[in-house]
């Protein structure tokens, strides 16, 4: 009899756990719908550069709406389901707002999801008031950023909060989850910076503060809360594979411009600039902070910040230089193709003019400082991270 | 030396090649195939033109259409080679088979073209049509969006703030666990931060949507000014003088880089004020950079409005107003191509009359469509000329190269446009096109000109006495149509008046 009760409870328990230790699909579609995101935003910035112009409904603003409207649905249900019907077994494991609960990365995604759809008609009308800007920078894209950014966050805590109360063996398989998404964060945020990274400015000081302003904070963040040894390499790994892939795929898609003036005869889809070797000073990162486990966080901050600056400077100072000779111009980086817009002088392989040398010492200092803050900030979001259980 | 009082100085703000009237029409040949292409240029810039394309007989199978800057970047920009974008098709009407529609974006604000490419069975027939690419206003938001964009701002900060305080308050309690007190303090000191911090991010975007929307208001096109003075005395007396200055908008275009249409570089209308019963057509000189001179011809004492049509080097067009208070004035006789008309006084206006009497007893008669006139539509506007007897004109000559010259004026003034037979288009832009690069193809498809000798542009030859103008009144209102030709060394001017519905 006991020898029965033992067998039916050890079912009964094993079970529960193959259930609750899958990934539920509105997480996938969260997933789901942040990449889709992500290849729309490449996809559609390669349009610009290629074809010229676009409407509402180019297959790439599709794939970007598509995440707010994923991200709509899949948390509008978690939200709903939570609150009032199936789900209700998490309500244990949901914050409260609104008379609504749910996980908090449901809420920061469903918010997100809002924000880029309210952009739509945002944009929408600003063309029609000033014009048909291609800037990545405006008013409305950068709401439409803002909203995707936080579908991005809201998904990694949706994530998040699973993985802090999973146990080892589905943990590690949501910290591989969790390092996407991490990935997908930082490539939004190179997108929203690619006016400043062209390799023809990175031998400008502006190039290295600006990386310095973004990349280390999604670094240190991501790397904190995840606690895995290559957490730091794994997100610039996502970030070079796609945007590599990204540059080797879109190629092989014919475009022709179809806004004048064309200064410049393109034939294919114009793929992004090859992507920077974030790696290497992500990897140094990785290694340090294994190493430095017991610092104190400012000091750690301080020559973590300085680490990736100087490594950055070392990695993509000959590295664009590399860009700019023949050897570059081939299908693996693509240096030999140009927007159907790029003026000539765009054409000659030549760095931004330089800065001054006072000018250029006060940009390093700057992209320091802000190196040294931003992972400082990443530590402290790692740390809020960690803490995440809802 | 004297001079009499001046006058105003109207920066009409949507004034670009006419007065209020941004759309271009063009009745020309593409090849074998006879076109009346309208433009419906965009507001903003960069912005989309409506394209229309209507074929004069069912023989265009297809038509493609392709906008280029009009002067080639070599001209332009220092030796670099501009390529066509690929043309686009347009869409064939299913309900008018000669009807075709398209649009274009046009990137920067200047002079362009469209290419107008045609086929069907006698093969394949090419029009470029100049077109002016200028912002002429910024668009408001229509309530309903500003509402609604408004609600979800609201939406979106009151999310904001809750959701950091949901976070704050549970997000870190372990499952099943209420919060304490002193976490629902925390969470309500953090949202507070939270709502400046939003509320602060808001207003900076606030400043920085201000700050866009400065920076575009500096690319809405402005006119030359033009201001009018007249010298009553002194050597130059009975001289009208005309001042150009730049108030600043694109630094491309100059007061002294104009280029001569129909041999002048400038065509002035002075209407008389206010029942614009009587009009002048005059070619003032320019005697200095940014300066025209112009000695009048007898003109009773009274307030005119001016407008000055000219264009630039690069093919934009302008039309500058002014306006002038004149003493009567006993000028000289007019000379040249200028010319003088009258009419009865707009406030006798008769919509419905379409004869004008002539001075010499001849009729210059509207073969006017019946029905009402509709605003946005494009037309032929179809004058014929008489003699006293009834017999149709024949010594019919051209008029500064063209069969005729017609202009419509909005009676409040808002609206004014010189047109000729072929269209909207100023003869020195069409000169610039793509397809007259190999002299004159463009000028000799034009329509009115096809079949004419043009060995001596202004001699008699045999003209029909008809002449017909392609337009499209841009708003409804009332209109004032003045109507120039030439016959027998003559220049008449027929005045109609036109009523203009929805």
């Amino acid at each position: 009899m006991a020898s029965t009760t033992t067998t039916i409870s050890s079912v009964s328990t094993a079970s529960v756990r193959t259930a609750a230790e899958r990934v539920p699909w509105y997480v996938w579609c969260a997933v789901f719908g942040v990449t889709s995101a992500m290849i729309g935003g490449q996809w559609d910035i390669s349009w610009h550069r290629s074809i010229g112009r676009d409407t509402f409904w180019t297959p790439a603003h599709i794939a970007i709406y598509m995440c707010g409207v994923l991200a709509g649905l899949s948390c509008g249900y978690l939200i709903l389901a939570t609150t009032f019907g199936n789900l209700s077994q998490l309500r244990g494991t949901s914050v409260k707002m609104w008379g609504f609960e749910a996980p908090l990365g449901a809420f920061i995604a469903a918010w997100g999801g809002v924000a880029m759809l309210a952009s739509a008609p945002f944009d929408d009308w600003w063309h029609s008031a000033y014009g048909l800007d291609v800037k990545i920078l405006s008013p409305p894209h950068v709401l439409l950023i803002l909203g995707n950014l936080a579908v991005n966050t809201g998904t990694l805590i949706l994530i998040l909060g699973m993985m802090n109360r999973a146990r080892a063996s589905f943990r590690s398989r949501l910290e591989w989850l969790f390092l996407y998404v991490g990935g997908v964060v930082l490539v939004g945020l190179m997108l929203m910076i690619m006016e400043f990274s062209w390799h023809s400015l990175m031998h400008n000081g502006i190039y290295y503060r600006v990386v310095c302003m973004v990349v280390p904070l999604v670094l240190a963040g991501v790397a904190r809360a995840s606690e895995k040894r290559w957490a730091a390499t794994t997100v610039t790994a996502v970030y070079w594979l796609f945007w590599a892939g990204m540059g080797w795929i879109l190629p092989l898609f014919p475009a022709e411009p179809k806004l004048g003036p064309v200064y410049h005869q393109v034939t294919q889809f114009v793929p992004p600039e090859f992507p920077m070797l974030l790696f290497i000073p992500a990897l140094a990162l990785d290694l340090l902070w294994s190493r430095t486990r017991d610092w104190n966080l400012w000091k750690r901050s301080a020559v973590s910040g300085l680490v990736f600056l100087a490594l950055l400077i070392a990695v993509q100072w000959p590295f664009s230089s590399f860009l700019q000779l023949p050897a570059a111009r081939n299908w693996v980086f693509h240096t030999n193709i140009f927007d159907y817009n790029a003026h000539r002088a765009w054409m000659h392989y030549v760095f931004t003019k330089p800065d001054a040398p006072l000018d250029f010492l006060r940009e390093l200092c700057l992209a320091a400082a802000a190196a040294i803050v931003t992972v400082r900030l990443g530590f402290a979001w790692g740390d809020w991270m960690r803490r995440v259980r809802r | 030396m004297f001079r009499s009082s001046v006058l105003f100085l109207l920066a009409a703000a949507s004034a670009f090649a006419h007065v209020g009237s941004p759309d271009v029409f063009y009745d020309g040949q593409a090849g074998p195939y006879r076109l009346l292409v309208t433009i419906r240029t965009p507001s903003v810039i960069p912005g989309v033109a409506e394209i229309e394309v209507r074929s004069a007989a069912n023989d265009v199978q297809t038509v493609h259409i392709v906008p280029t800057p009009l002067l080639s970047e070599k001209s332009q920009n220092s030796g670099e080679a501009t390529f066509a974008p690929v043309p686009d098709l347009a869409l064939r009407s299913k309900d008018d088979p000669q009807f075709f529609t398209g649009s274009l974006w046009m990137m920067t604000s200047g002079s362009w073209q469209v290419h107008v490419t045609a086929e069907g069975p006698q093969g394949k027939g090419d029009l470029s049509v100049p077109v002016p690419a200028l912002s002429s206003s910024t668009k408001k938001m229509q309530a309903p969006i500003g509402v609604m964009l408004a609600a979800l701002g609201l939406l979106l900060v009151a999310g904001a703030v809750s959701i950091v305080g949901a976070g704050v308050r549970e997000g870190q309690l372990e499952p099943g666990l209420a919060p304490d007190a002193a976490r629902v303090r925390r969470a309500r000191w953090v949202m507070a931060a939270t709502a400046v911090f939003v509320l602060t991010l808001a207003a900076l975007g606030g400043l920085w949507w201000k700050s866009e929307a400065g920076d575009y208001d500096k690319h809405i096109y402005k006119p030359l000014q033009m201001s009018a003075t007249f010298e009553n005395s002194g050597e130059n007396a009975g001289r009208l003088m005309l001042h150009l200055t730049d108030p600043g908008w694109a630094r491309w275009r100059k007061v002294d880089d104009l280029v001569p249409d129909h041999n002048h570089l400038m065509h002035l209308y002075m209407i008389s004020l206010p029942e614009m019963d009587k009009v002048w057509h005059l070619h003032p000189d320019r005697v200095d950079a940014g300066v025209f001179a112009k000695d009048l011809p007898n003109m009773p004492a009274g307030r005119y409005a001016l407008y000055g049509d000219i264009v630039h080097a690069d093919g934009l067009p302008e039309t500058l107003v002014s306006e002038i208070t004149l003493p009567a004035v006993a000028g000289k006789p007019l000379e040249g191509d200028d010319a003088m008309g009258a009419g009865p006084p707009i406030s006798q206006a008769d919509p419905n009359n379409t004869t004008a009497q002539l001075a010499d007893g001849s009729r210059m008669i509207w073969e006017r469509e019946p029905g009402p006139l509709h605003a946005k539509r494009a037309m032929f506007f179809r004058f014929r000329l008489e003699d006293a007897d009834g017999k149709p004109a024949h010594d019919m000559e051209l008029y500064m190269g063209m069969p005729g010259h017609a202009a419509f004026v909005r009676a409040d003034r808002s609206v004014f446009a010189h047109v000729h037979p072929s269209g909207s288009v100023p003869m020195a832009s069409l000169s610039l096109t793509q397809n007259a690069g190999d002299g004159g193809a463009a000028m000799a498809g034009m329509a009115g000109m096809a079949g004419m000798d043009h060995s001596g542009m202004g001699m008699t030859h045999a003209l029909p006495p008809e002449v017909s103008f392609p337009y499209g009144f841009p708003k409804p209102g009332d209109y004032r149509i003045y109507v120039q030709v030439k016959r027998g060394g003559r220049v008449e001017t027929g005045i109609f008046d036109a009523r203009v519905e929805k």
